[in-house]
């Protein structure tokens, strides 16, 4: 096990570095001139040229390169050219509000998710499994940005019980939390749903079925063991994603989060901002992946770790 | 589902309340605007919505009212010569900066050249291009020596990247000096975190009596029905840009007052004036019979504002009124068939992707179509617009055809209304001329308005280029849309200038 | 007949296209959704003889009305008919979700299996190639392939398809892991069946529910997709009536006349919660070890 962690941890730094290139190239090959953008419709050439040179954006595009990555390889991640703030107190300050929604959306998602999923598949067929999975689906077929529009309209302005947006106090993560986990707790509902009905009719729990109990209870434990698998893969993969961020539901609630800031910073072509926060999602993936993997074979000892 | 995440949430956040910041202290006053303030470094911003910011710490020797009337502020008054090549400013004095040190002719001078250094890489330096060099005449008087005359001078020092930093706060900070202002203004800095600045009472303010609540605090909610929202809820006590579209809303709520003032807001479509069909001025004129401006006005701005009736906003000093294109369908389809297409051509109309912005050229979409003029709508991602607009090394290159855009003059002058936009030297990547629209007659106005101090002269000349540029028609003169602000009725003092910036200085909550 | 192999011997007496019909029957809810899919798809073919007004001709005589015997759902902004819009909308909203879902899927399904199924080396670096993928933020994909290929709806399927690959990807290889290890797969393989007829006979069919069902939430993800990126202006180019950008673009008269956004909002949430709904049925009526 400790073998197998350290060599995939190893194994993730070729990753990183072609991550670095894709998102160096992606970032460059942007349409749109950093220093115009930054400088203004007012701005003379010469104004213009003097920003691009403070910005490093002179010389090759392969020694830029390089000179950002020995860098970032330091911890040096640089200014973000539109605000002029170090870069690494730019995402400082967005990190853990990004990190505590994620974490409460996907606790609440994964609660009731798995909940629901469990009832539906133990039900499956009948009225509770229909009515709990169709409540599910619901939550996941609303557009996230008409829900906050809505959510705010009631319990904002018409109810005065929580706050628009922002980032504070526990009130301020309800809607935000619960509009983010809404998704989330749809698809590990079905999911949950989906793997249990499946592995239930698998051979061997049949048989175990016809057996008798004893030997039923060790399918049971296959079951699950088995059922977890795609509930795992699903929880890191939700994970991941919320840890992006979610542009749309930080913009309604103004939620000081990544993924707007990574959208702003799109579009004024932030290339320090953009890449160290690109390169953060990526180690944040390659982690939860790494996770995942040994899950795997904590949720199976048949799949083996090699 | 909500009580059942209310109650976990209750379990899973007991860290949360450690972030809570207090109630609102009374005299708290929340402004809630559109975006995020990206500096407070007077000398390197170029958006609104820091500039606004900034101003409620720092002052320039000049400044502006409500109505953008041009006004001393830190300068008692100015000597200008008549070649309008050198200014001798009078200073206020017994003022003092944030962080003690005192406002004087050396406070000015350290101010300035710090802002006019090329080294320094600041945004506005062109703003201080002008500037030869400055000098201390005495503890209260500066002298300041241009290059070549400029007759706008004055304006410029009005301008907010002419706002004074403490010589103190610049020595300390050097180029962190954005994050760490320090000025004459009537509040203090007190933090700038995402998405929140806050600033506080400078208790030792020069003007009596004034400020009048003890902090402002600034927020930024992108959205817009939600920055009403935070209004209607008691979150905010003033938002701007209030979307005029939802005016209905509040209307009739006997706690909101929707504020609305003229701008200086020019809304144009620039047409590539070198380019075919363009390049023909019945055509040009025929697009200009073609728009609606007040069902423009009213389907996108919510009728909050007046149409163009000059290439300057009504509001803008040096302005004189025109005329007007009215809305003729059958005149513009008539001036087409004149110019050889009597069946219409099909040409690409740009501009900015936001909400509004997209609603306004679909509107004139729709208004083409009636005339036979197929458009296809292109709305650009920023940096793509600046791509496509600034990355022309020469007019031939440019692939603008029809470029729906606005201009705010922040200087409030004529002379910044026209001459980036419509002189003949502004083609990109020099400026924003992207009419690419060039005529002699109007760009030795805009030289002569420029070379005088005399402010007859300067009319007479703004006043010629006006009339030629309404007579060949280089856009579609659309509209000055207002600027529309909403509030609670128990705050007064905030005003909205019509370059959109933001005056706090006299805020005060009944 | 090695594909016997994986099937209870009932199955094999019975077509295999008899037997899900015959399970799929059973599915009340599904069949539900599938007629509301088909009539949505229908409407959205025949938009020109269904819709009572043009999708894109304003009236601005009557702006924002609400739903009345003229106009049934009310009016936009510039006076368009509401209905009309959603009528013809439906050809671009379920495009979106259609074309984006099998262009993502296909690929995804191809590297999944074959990762999952080789291992080694070849797993490592295609699961690598995914999580750059998966790191790299869908919304700014979509803004770098609208900032390179212009705005347009092709170009909102594209950064869609894209982002799903991944996913679509991890699922396959997760599943195929499992299966390559199951009894059946085994036993196949012991007695010589080749790699290509393990993977597509033996895995594929296997892995095949997980897909189905969620290729049914991505069909409907799709649409709401297209719906963010219409939200911070990347969506389809005016004047196209695709339901994400109606809704988007009503939200600015919430509170004024909420039917610009009731009304696509909910064309959106049948679409998405009818292909979900029959994904699950499909998934119960293709399972053929169900019973």
């Amino acid at each position: 096990m400790l073998v197998y962690l350290v060599r995939r941890l190893a194994s993730t730094l070729p990753v990183l570095v072609v991550v670095s290139v894709f998102v160096f190239a992606f970032v460059h090959a942007l349409p749109g001139d950093p220093a115009r953008l930054e400088a203004g419709p007012e701005a003379s050439p010469a104004d213009i040229e003097a920003i691009r040179k403070d910005m490093g954006l002179d010389g090759p595009i392969w020694s830029q390169y390089l000179r950002w990555a020995g860098n970032t390889v330091q911890f040096r991640l640089g200014r973000s050219t539109k605000t002029r703030q170090p870069v690494a107190e730019v995402i400082g300050e967005r990190f853990m509000p990004t990190l505590w929604l994620t974490v409460v959306a996907m606790i609440w998602a994964t609660i009731v998710g798995v909940s629901i999923g469990v009832l539906s598949g133990v039900r499956r067929g009948r009225w509770q499994d229909r009515t709990v999975m169709v409540l599910a689906i619901s939550g996941v077929s609303f557009p996230s940005f008409w829900m906050g529009l809505l959510l705010i309209d009631l319990f904002s302005v018409r109810l005065g019980w929580l706050p628009t947006g922002g980032y504070g106090t526990w009130k301020h993560f309800v809607m935000p939390g619960f509009t983010l986990g809404l998704a989330v707790a749809a698809v590990m509902a079905r999911f949950t749903r989906s793997a249990f009905v499946e592995i239930m009719a698998e051979d061997y729990v049949r048989t175990a079925r016809m057996k008798g109990v004893p030997e039923r209870l060790v399918a049971w434990k296959h079951t699950l063991r088995n059922a977890l698998i795609p509930v795992i893969t699903l929880t890191g993969l939700q994970f991941g994603f919320l840890l992006g961020g979610a542009v749309v539901i930080e913009t309604v609630f103004s939620w000081p989060g990544l993924g707007r800031l990574l959208v702003d910073s799109v579009s004024f072509r932030d290339y320090p901002v953009i890449q160290a926060v690109i390169m953060l999602f990526s180690l944040e993936f390659v982690l939860i992946n790494l996770t995942v993997d040994v899950l795997y074979a904590v949720a199976n000892p048949e799949i083996r770790l090699k | 589902m909500l009580r059942r995440t209310l109650l976990m949430l209750g379990v899973a956040l007991p860290f949360a309340a450690g972030l809570a910041p207090a109630a609102r202290a009374a005299g708290d006053v929340v402004v809630a605007l559109d975006a995020n303030i990206i500096g407070l470094d007077p000398a390197d911003l170029n958006d609104n919505l820091s500039m606004t910011a900034s101003r409620t710490m720092l002052q320039g020797l000049y400044g502006f009212d409500k109505d953008m009337k041009m006004i001393p502020v830190l300068a008692e008054s100015t000597d200008a010569s008549a070649d309008a090549m050198t200014y001798v400013i009078h200073l206020r004095k017994g003022i003092i900066f944030h962080d003690g040190a005192p406002f004087n002719a050396e406070a000015v001078k350290t101010s300035f050249d710090r802002a006019r250094n090329p080294d320094n890489h600041l945004k506005r330096a062109s703003l201080y291009a002008p500037i030869d060099k400055i000098e201390v005449v005495d503890n209260d008087t500066v002298k300041i020596t241009l290059k070549y005359p400029f007759g706008a001078f004055i304006n410029n020092l009005a301008h907010q990247a002419y706002a004074i930093s403490s010589p103190k706060a610049i020595a300390e900070f050097g180029k962190e000096l954005g994050r760490h202002p320090s000025g004459t203004g009537p509040y203090k800095f007190v933090s700038w975190g995402t998405d929140t600045l806050k600033v506080a009472k400078n208790e030792k303010y020069w003007k009596p009596g004034l400020p009048k609540v003890d902090s402002i605090t600034i927020r930024s909610m992108p959205e817009n029905g939600v920055r009403l929202a935070a209004l209607q809820a008691g979150e905010a006590q003033y938002i701007y840009p209030m979307p005029p579209e939802l005016v209905r809303v509040v209307e009739k709520d006997p706690r909101i007052d929707v504020v609305s003032a003229r701008s200086i807001y020019a809304r144009y479509v620039a047409m590539n004036n070198m380019r075919k069909p363009f390049d023909n001025p019945k055509v040009r004129l025929a697009m200009n019979y073609a728009v609606d401006k007040n069902a423009f006005l009213k389907v996108v701005y919510g009728g909050y504002g007046v149409p163009l009736d000059s290439p300057l906003p009504s509001n803008l000093s040096g302005y004189t009124k025109q005329g007007s294109y009215p809305y003729d369908p059958a005149k513009a389809k008539a001036l087409l068939a004149e110019a050889g297409l009597p069946n219409g051509f099909e040409t690409v109309l740009w501009g900015g992707n936001s909400t509004l912005s997209q609603r306004a050229m679909q509107f004139l979409q729709q208004q083409f179509a009636a005339v036979g003029v197929k458009v296809a709508v292109e709305p650009l991602e920023s940096g793509v617009a600046a791509a496509k607009i600034w990355n022309v090394k020469t007019p031939e290159e440019a692939t603008t055809m029809m470029h729906f855009t606005a201009w705010s003059a922040s200087t409030g002058d004529a002379d910044w209304g026209l001459r980036p936009l419509l002189d003949g030297g502004a083609f990109p990547p020099t400026l924003f001329n992207t009419a690419y629209y060039s005529n002699p007659v109007v760009n030795d106005a805009i030289k002569a308005g420029l070379t005088t101090a005399d402010p007859a002269k300067r009319q007479a000349a703004y006043d010629i280029a006006q009339a030629q540029i309404w007579k060949d028609t280089p856009w579609i003169f659309l509209i000055s849309d207002d600027n529309v602000s909403a509030k609670t009725k128990t705050l007064s003092g905030i005003y909205v200038l019509p370059d959109g910036q933001m005056l706090m200085e006299e805020a005060e909550l009944k | 007949m090695s594909a016997t192999l994986a099937q209870p011997p009932s199955a094999a007496i019975r077509t295999p296209i008899g037997e899900f019909l015959r399970r799929f029957r059973r599915q009340h809810l599904a069949l539900i959704a599938l007629a509301v899919l088909l009539a949505l798809v229908l409407s959205a073919v025949f938009a020109p003889w269904i819709a009572p007004y043009d999708p894109a001709t304003p009236d601005y005589a009557s702006v924002l009305d609400g739903p009345s015997a003229a106009h049934w759902l009310g009016t936009d902004a510039y006076g368009r008919d509401i209905l009309s819009r959603i009528i013809w909308g439906g050809r671009v909203s379920l495009s979106v979700g259609f074309l984006s879902v099998a262009l993502g899927g296909m690929v995804g399904i191809v590297i999944g299996l074959i990762s999952g199924f080789f291992g080694g080396w070849l797993d490592g670096a295609l699961m690598r190639l995914m999580d750059v993928l998966l790191a790299f933020p869908g919304i700014i994909l979509a803004i770098g392939v609208v900032a390179l290929l212009g705005p347009g709806i092709d170009n909102v399927i594209y950064s869609i398809a894209v982002f799903s690959v991944p996913v679509f990807a991890r699922l396959v290889r997760g599943t195929t892991l499992a299966l390559k290890q199951s009894l059946y797969v085994q036993a196949a393989r012991s007695i010589g069946v080749g790699k290509m007829a393990l993977m597509l006979r033996h895995i594929l069919p296997g892995a095949m529910p997980g897909v189905i069902v969620y290729a049914s939430l991505r069909l409907g993800t799709s649409i709401l997709t297209a719906a963010s990126l219409s939200f911070i202006g990347l969506g389809a180019r005016p004047p196209s009536p695709e339901w994400g950008a109606m809704l988007a673009d009503g939200r600015s008269f919430l509170g004024v006349a909420d039917h610009l956004t009731l009304f696509p909002g909910l064309a959106i949430f049948v679409t998405v919660l009818a292909f979900n709904i029959l994904g699950d049925g499909l998934r119960d009526a293709l399972d053929q070890k169900l019973r």
